[in-house]
């Protein structure tokens, strides 16, 4: 999958993109082709965006999961055939490991598409070519998934293999008794090889015929055994049967190279339905592991969900055994989010990210139910890029340096997630800066969710505010500075709800309530309550 | 043969002193041997061999550009593997014939190919190398140890490389119940010497014999001062021996006697057909 210019890398890193394509990645040569080419749909492709992903939902209701699993570990195997067939279509003859590859692929295909069968949604694969090139291999087939150019792929190949195997015996007979008859002469049991050493104080009168020395020494000589009148005569014949097999071996590869020629154009055919298939089993495999559903994709810029899910996040939390809370939002423009420390601000803000990118490339997505349109530029601004960037740049700079990047591209329809913009700067300079990008958002008709501390800015930019609810009071407070213990204490405190709240004042000292919860010194959390007070 | 099936030994290693010194004429003997007794054979190297006459029904590795067309072969399985001619496939002969064989060059590859070559053979030969051979470790394959004139200077030399060799593939099994003192790398002289002066009386135990990098001089101290162990060990179970090269030439009878003597295990002269039990 390739973002282009959707989002710049940074932001793809915060919303899970890397994450999201190796979650719903293809596993064959072809699969992975095609999905190196997807890219997102773009405003205007509602139809097309809801329907791939309706689709995939689906295939993944109507298929079990082990189907998928069946699938996809024949998918893995299959090998690619697309330079195979190349060849054969310029007319070159193949070798015996094309043909093993082709018959492979052939019948895998079959498989793959048995493994399928029961849903309707999936085209099988196979066709008329790759049934035809199967059917012409199946001699070369054994039961093991090898092969070998059998004497069934040319009449006389039979009759002149026998031939030479008749020849090599007759040659290695020859041979053979030439090795006895000089081992017979030295004294020896055998000869092993051509070339051997004989002692000289071993040796009782001349070399046996047919020895030749190819180097003395004082103490021994080192002899080759050449070739007598009969086995000269027999290699000679050997040879000759060689020359014939060879020759009709390669007529019979020829033959064979042939019918993969004539079937070039739909086994090329299957190879693109199995990208598709590929892909599309990727997704679902994507969709029934996250318990996805297909979203309703809206031409208006928004994003309104159910129970969605940060699966990156969700996945992490799974291994350690942690509960994952999902979150509901109905974003229609520019809006404020606030909400306490830890209270999964910026998560709703990945949260959403993730979404719109599975919107864009036609994945169900994580969510009970989704309503989301389609965007021509996705981008974070804010908390998370600082660590990404290096340079001579502060902090403040270089967010006002991507937020001057991001308007100057003028995205027609622009989503963006904005995390606590101008947090190092001096609040009150910093509010103002929040306020008009805010009313900046609003005013260019972008969706965005800006998450801040600072109090009062949707209501000076005109948006809606969203708050997350935050601590419903630390009910067991942890007996020791345990910070396993704090979060988990932390977790079941938190109200991590989305809620549209009518005005700024959002009350309470959640972050007076944390300190105090991963251990701060009373002392000191006391004092900062008198302070609040005052 | 006989001595690795006495062992039941299922892969048999082939590794030499230095180049030319006989492994692919040793391999190629005992080859011959097996395919006689009618044991299917397999055939494995770690780079590429020159072209060899094989028999009907065996298997062996090579890189699918080094296949050549005639006489066709039956094409097992194309592996995943790779090697310096380019992929690797399995492949058994249907016919007597010429066949390049080769092979991965890693270990973990080499160790792949011999289970996947062993399970369509009864024994698997490999043409293999000193710094390949912990795939065999502590496996139920066998090393025979080639030496010859080609890789020393002096007959001495030679027989003191193979002495060295076999004593280091041979190091026994450490002793659970005794004192140990695990290495987690490889042991050098340097640290020998170490242990030497600290009067070390532990088992000193590295994964295998291929981490005791020490040779000559250093090694046999190392061997009758130390009580080194392995954690996997090697089964050494013959040498063999080839007295001519071009450079130099030894006695054949004299290097193939010494040779016995200094590694005390059966030695063998291919060329001659002597051997020494």
């Amino acid at each position: 999958m390739k973002a282009l210019d959707l989002l710049d890398d940074a932001s793809a890193q915060l919303l899970g993109f890397d994450w999201l394509v190796n979650a719903a990645a293809p596993v064959s040569p072809y699969g992975a082709r095609l999905f190196s080419e997807l890219v997102p749909f773009r405003p205007g492709s509602e139809a097309a965006a809801e329907s791939r992903a309706r689709r995939i939902a689906e295939i993944a209701d109507g298929l079990h999961p082990d189907r998928i699993a069946a699938a996809r570990s024949l998918l893995q195997q299959l090998p690619d055939i697309v330079g195979v067939v190349a060849r054969a279509s310029m007319g070159e003859m193949l070798d015996d490991p094309a043909f093993l590859e082709l018959l492979q692929f052939c019948e895998m295909l079959e498989r793959i598409d048995a493994s399928l069968a029961t849903s309707t949604l999936v085209q099988p694969a196979a066709n008329d070519a790759t049934h035809a090139v199967s059917e012409a291999l199946a001699p070369g087939g054994n039961e093991a998934e090898g092969f070998y150019l059998a004497d069934a792929f040319e009449a006389e190949l039979a009759a002149v293999r026998a031939a030479y195997a008749q020849a090599q015996a007759e040659l290695n007979a020859a041979r053979g008794r030439e090795h006895e008859s000089v081992a017979r002469e030295l004294g020896r049991d055998e000869i092993a090889g051509n070339e051997f050493i004989v002692m000289r104080s071993e040796l009782r009168g001349a070399l046996p015929e047919g020895v030749r020395v190819v180097r003395e020494a004082a103490t021994y000589l080192f002899c080759a055994l050449e070739y007598g009148e009969s086995s000269r005569n027999a290699l000679e014949r050997r040879d000759a049967a060689f020359i014939t097999v060879a020759a009709l071996e390669e007529r019979a590869r020829l033959k064979l190279s042939s019918i993969v020629r004539e079937h070039a154009a739909g086994l090329g055919a299957a190879a693109g339905a199995l990208s598709e298939l590929d892909v599309t089993i990727g997704a679902v495999r994507f969709s029934q592991g996250h318990r996805c559903t297909a979203p309703v994709v809206t031409e208006e810029p928004a994003l309104n969900f159910e129970r969605a899910r940060f699966l990156p996040l969700e996945a992490e939390l799974t291994v350690a055994g942690r509960r994952y809370v999902p979150i509901d939002l109905d974003l229609r423009s520019a809006a404020v989010l606030t909400g306490p420390n830890m209270g999964g601000k910026s998560l709703a803000l990945q949260t959403c990210g993730l979404l719109a990118l599975c919107t864009a490339f036609g994945l169900p997505l994580p969510a009970v139910r989704a309503r989301v349109g389609l965007f021509d530029q996705i981008a974070w601004l804010g908390t998370g890029l600082e660590e990404r960037s290096g340079g001579l740049l502060s902090s403040f700079a270089r967010e006002l340096l991507g937020l001057r990047e991001i308007l100057a591209r003028a995205a027609s329809r622009l989503l963006i997630f904005v995390d606590e913009f101008a947090r190092t700067t001096t609040p009150h300079e910093g509010k103002a800066l929040v306020v008009a990008l805010t009313e900046r958002l609003r005013q260019r008709n972008a969706c965005a969710l800006v998450a801040t501390h600072l109090q009062g800015v949707a209501a000076a930019a005109g948006v809606p505010h969203f708050a997350v609810r935050g601590l419903k009071g630390i009910r067991t407070p942890p007996a020791a500075r345990n910070l396993h213990e704090a979060l988990e204490a932390l977790a079941a405190s938190m109200d991590y709800t989305i809620a549209d709240v009518s005005d700024d004042d959002v009350p309470g000292a959640d972050a007076i309530a944390l300190a105090e919860l991963l251990g701060l010194d009373s002392e000191l959390v006391k004092a900062a309550y008198r302070a609040l007070s005052q | 043969m006989e001595l690795a099936r006495e062992k039941g030994a299922r892969a048999i290693f082939v590794v030499g002193t230095g180049k030319n010194v006989g492994k692919t004429t040793a391999l190629l003997a005992m080859y011959e041997s097996a395919c006689r007794s009618g044991l299917r054979v397999g055939l494995a190297s770690i780079g590429p061999k020159p072209l060899l006459r094989l028999h009907p029904n065996t298997v062996f590795i090579t890189a699918r550009p080094l296949l050549l067309p005639s006489p066709a072969v039956e094409i097992l399985k194309i592996s995943q593997l790779e090697s310096s001619s380019g992929s690797l496939l399995y492949a058994r002969t249907a016919h007597g014939g010429l066949y390049n064989l080769t092979g991965p060059s890693s270990a973990s590859g080499l160790r792949a190919a011999v289970e996947e070559i062993a399970a369509h053979s009864d024994i698997v030969l490999i043409d293999g190398a000193i710094d390949r051979i912990s795939t065999l470790a502590s496996s139920d394959g066998a090393i025979v140890v080639s030496c010859g004139a080609a890789a020393a200077k002096t007959e001495s030399e030679a027989i003191c490389d193979v002495a060295t060799l076999t004593a280091r593939l041979r190091v026994p099994a450490f002793d659970p119940h005794a004192g140990v003192l695990e290495l987690e790398g490889a042991l050098t002289a340097t640290m020998a010497a170490d242990f030497i002066v600290a009067r070390e009386e532990r088992q000193i135990v590295v994964g295998d014999s291929t981490q005791i990098v020490m040779s000559g001089r250093s090694l046999a101290e190392a061997l009758a001062r130390l009580r080194i162990r392995c954690r996997r060990t090697f089964d050494v179970i013959a040498t063999t021996v080839c007295a001519v090269a071009p450079e130099r030439s030894f006695d054949p009878a004299a290097f193939l006697g010494a040779v016995a003597d200094a590694t005390k295990l059966p030695s063998f002269d291919v060329f001659a057909g002597k051997e020494v039990a």
